[in-house]
């Protein structure tokens, strides 16, 4: 698997009105803090620091992640769909990339 | 977590933050250079804190009422390893337009840094539920703490016992 790798799960299908759940899994170290002779080693650490969802274009969803959230970090949320559409997650690592998923919900 | 802190450290930036500095803008201090001392870069940790600091940092001085049956949080009783501990939280608070549930802040008290994750919700997600996996460093109590958009706190607090501790170091 490599790093930033989305994967997105959602229901097969919906109801209009019905809120579904969608299940996020990005592959990602979350490295954390280092230590060296007890201190905090001081650099740049890699980690997702923000996730964002969209559903057709309109923001459903934000999270802050720290570096207490695991390894490949898993992320469940709902979404109430009022039309077929599509699901966008996008994820900000600290070092600037983002990483972005997508999939359909259908009715 | 390493067990070997650097007490005088903490003790410092426990001083300052006394002092009435910036909780959240206080870094490494020494360690990192001014600029990134004085706003907390990306890809830096936060400072370390107590929990009670993060409460305050986080809420101000607003008190958290007893949300009882209203939160669900689905969380393990043990954790054999602290890397990876399922939480899933179910409130059921209202998400109306007018009043609905804007964050749900997962905190880990003995967490090196309390403040494992924060969840923001719109009223277009119908109901207020969210699940993500965290680390915690020892057995430690866990609250979620749902912010409404109205500014009413409710939270619970679930103890997790941790076998093996998650946060490296």
């Amino acid at each position: 698997m490599s790093v930033g790798q989305v994967r997105i799960r959602v229901p097969e299908k919906a109801k209009q009105g019905e809120v579904v759940t969608v299940r996020v899994l990005v592959t990602h170290p979350m490295e954390t803090l280092q230590f060296k002779d007890g201190k905090p080693v001081a650099k740049q650490y890699n980690f997702i620091h923000r996730v964002e969802a969209t559903y057709n274009g309109k923001k459903v969803f934000e999270a802050e992640l720290t570096q207490a959230v695991s390894q490949n970090p898993l992320i469940a949320f709902p979404v109430k769909v009022n039309e077929p559409g599509t699901v966008k997650v996008t994820f900000y690592e600290t070092t600037g990339k983002t990483y972005t998923g997508e999939a359909q919900i259908k009715f | 977590m390493n067990s070997m802190h650097d007490t005088s450290r903490r003790r410092a930036l426990k001083l300052l933050g006394a002092a009435g500095a910036v909780a959240g803008a206080i870094s490494f201090g020494a360690l990192l250079p001014p600029s990134a001392a004085r706003a907390q870069a990306l890809g830096m940790p936060l400072e370390d804190e107590k929990v009670a600091d993060t409460m305050k940092r986080l809420f101000g001085g607003r008190t958290v009422q007893d949300a009882g049956e209203r939160i669900k949080v689905d969380a393990p009783l043990i954790a054999e390893n602290g890397a990876v501990v399922p939480i899933k939280v179910d409130a059921e608070l209202p998400m109306a337009p007018d009043k609905y549930v804007k964050n749900i802040y997962i905190i880990a008290d003995k967490n090196r840094r309390p403040l494992n994750a924060k969840f923001s919700l719109t009223p277009e997600a119908g109901k207020a539920s969210i699940a993500t996996n965290v680390r915690l460093a020892s057995t430690s109590d866990v609250r979620v703490i749902a912010e409404m958009s109205d500014g009413t706190l409710y939270g619970v607090t679930r103890e997790v016992k941790v076998t093996v501790g998650g946060c490296g170091g």
